[in-house]
């Protein structure tokens, strides 16, 4: 059932609707076109009527053309990249069909439109053979070129020749239906635009039938280059295994390639020390050259080494340094005959040289410490101003 | 013989230090170099041959070979592991990595930081690419490993961006044409 009543009111719809309409068909593979923005374009209403005639159809906030008129505007545009095969078949079908119906037909005015419609079969099949050769075309190089995965590529690659060889078979079947199956129709149809209709669609499916024969060409070339590909990149990658495990030299013939390859990029970078001519430094050249190369030999002099100068007699003498000791045996001596305890006696005792306080303390236990078998350490302390100390007395 | 071509100086400075003459060379004196050899091809042999260098013809490329060995198989090992490495390492960065491929060194330090399988093998190669940040060793890499022995050169300096020469082709060949012994091709993981 069709929502809309004639082809009249079709066209005036989509007449008054063009502007969002080619809008919409313009953006349909860049994304979904919004519902509000629609409404910039055509009062909310008017896109009602078209929603409501299935000329558009609104998924939740989004707005699409209903998927028949898409169709059918991308076949009168000649923009679909579907390669469909089986609508070549239907028509080859129909045209059977109709040459069945014609024969049988007695009277001639039906009879006329059979064959009306026949040759408007025949054109269809011209057009959309040719159409389909095209797409298949382009769309093999899109599958080549902008494919990034290997194993989609083949696999498209591959579905692309199944194609061809099916659109192939149809140009055949088409072929053989005007030139065997209904020889009796083409041969008694006595019409001179069929005949001129027929001539046209077999001299296009020659082309088309020339133009798949490149297509194979170029598909069995395009799978063997990305099959050689992907097998360098397995092969590198074997390779790679191997060398990381240290067995390429030992699992492959690595060392007898390179024994055969003698090529200059093995070697070291070769230097070519030349002698210069003799017969060039002769010449006003030569002389400004040896010039040239002299000034510069100039500047490279390396300065002389300065010598130290030589050592004075007086620094090689011996030289003295007196430094005032003090004897912890005379010390004791002393003690031992004074009546004093130690610390007293360190404190109040003359020394050769001046002694300060904590001096004296480290004299006192030296003294302590040096002799201590032939002192006495006593329990009682007493205390100065800084320390408290032990009473140290001579053995008895 | 006809000896006298104003290129040939050139074509043997180039090629005498090991070096590659591309095709799909930026430096334009150096395209032009492949055109001579190309047309002249057959009497640059000859030449070349007297003085004890084969003129090799390459898939888009020359380059100069020995009539007989001058290195060791020691060093020409060493070499072809270091290929190994290379091209395993930028055929990871990219499935495309072939003559004409484009790419910069911030590209390839990009990729480093998202897989770290790229990032192991950089860590591997350290003996060709020193220490130093990631940036710092892809350069060096790049620079030490591609572009001084010419299977890269630098295209734009801007944005530092290199291109892959024909010569590439070379070094990836070289590894295609070794043999696995069968048995031990199976035993290899995928």
């Amino acid at each position: 059932m069709s929502y809309l009543n004639s082809l009249k009111e079709l066209i005036n719809t989509l007449n008054w609707s063009k502007e969002l309409l080619v809008e919409i068909f313009e953006k349909r593979k860049q994304f979904a076109y919004k519902y509000d923005h629609a409404i910039e374009l055509l009062p909310e209403d008017k896109i009602e009527i078209l929603i409501s005639k299935h000329i558009l159809s609104r998924n939740g906030s989004y707005l699409e053309i209903e998927d028949q008129f898409q169709q059918f505007f991308e076949q009168i545009l000649e923009v679909n990249e579907e390669i469909n095969t089986s609508y070549i078949n239907e028509n080859i079908q129909q045209v059977k069909q109709l040459i069945n119906y014609y024969l049988q037909e007695n009277n001639e005015h039906r009879k006329y439109t059979y064959l009306k419609q026949i040759k408007a079969s025949l054109r269809k099949i011209r057009r959309i053979t040719l159409r389909n050769v095209i797409d298949l075309n382009r769309n093999i190089e899109n599958a080549f070129k902008t494919e990034p995965n290997y194993g989609i590529k083949i696999a498209k690659l591959e579905s692309f020749d199944d194609k061809r060889r099916t659109v192939y078979q149809l140009i055949e079947q088409t072929d053989k239906l005007v030139t065997e199956d209904e020889i009796t129709f083409f041969t008694t149809a006595l019409d001179e635009e069929l005949k001129q209709v027929v001539i046209i669609l077999r001299a296009q499916l020659t082309e088309s039938r020339h133009n798949l024969i490149e297509t194979q060409k170029q598909i069995i070339e395009y799978l063997n280059q990305v099959k050689y590909q992907s097998s360098v990149q397995e092969k590198i990658k074997q390779i790679k295994y191997l060398k990381d495990q240290f067995e390429l030299k030992a699992k492959t013939n690595l060392s007898s390639i390179l024994k055969e390859k003698n090529d200059v990029m093995f070697e070291t970078r070769p230097v070519y020390p030349l002698k210069m001519s003799l017969d060039y430094l002769q010449t006003d050249d030569g002389r400004q050259q040896i010039e040239k190369v002299y000034s510069k030999l100039k500047k490279g002099k390396k300065n002389v080494m300065q010598i130290a100068e030589s050592i004075a007699s007086d620094d090689l003498l011996p030289q003295t340094e007196t430094e005032i000791f003090i004897d912890l045996e005379e010390l004791k001596r002393g003690f031992n005959a004074s009546s004093r305890h130690l610390f007293n006696f360190v404190m109040e005792y003359k020394y050769p040289r001046e002694v300060n306080y904590e001096e004296k303390i480290t004299i006192f236990c030296q003294m302590v410490s040096i002799f201590e078998n032939e002192l006495e350490i006593k329990d009682n302390y007493q205390q100065d101003e800084q320390i408290e100390y032990a009473i140290v007395t001579t053995k008895n | 013989m006809q000896t006298s071509n104003k290129y040939t100086a050139d074509i043997f400075e180039h090629l005498s230090k090991g070096k590659f003459i591309c095709s799909n060379s930026v430096e334009m004196n150096n395209s032009k170099l492949y055109n001579v050899v190309d047309e002249d091809f057959d009497r640059l042999y000859n030449y070349f041959l007297a003085i004890g260098f084969v003129l090799e013809r390459g898939d888009e490329y020359f380059y100069f070979s020995r009539p007989e060995t001058k290195a060791t198989l020691e060093s020409k090992i060493e070499q072809a592991y270091k290929w190994v490495d290379v091209v395993d390492f930028f055929m990871s960065f990219d499935n495309g990595f072939a003559p004409g491929f484009r790419f910069t060194s911030s590209d390839v330090q990009q990729q480093v930081k998202v897989d770290a399988n790229l990032k192991d093998k950089l860590e591997i190669m350290k003996r060709m690419t020193g220490e130093g940040s990631y940036a710092e060793r892809i350069n060096s890499l790049i620079k030490s490993q591609l572009v001084t022995p010419g299977y890269a050169e630098l295209e734009n300096e801007l944005s530092n961006q290199y291109k892959v020469m024909s010569s590439f082709n070379y070094i990836k060949q070289l590894i295609v044409s070794i043999q696995i012994q069968e048995e031990v091709a199976n035993e290899i993981p995928e």
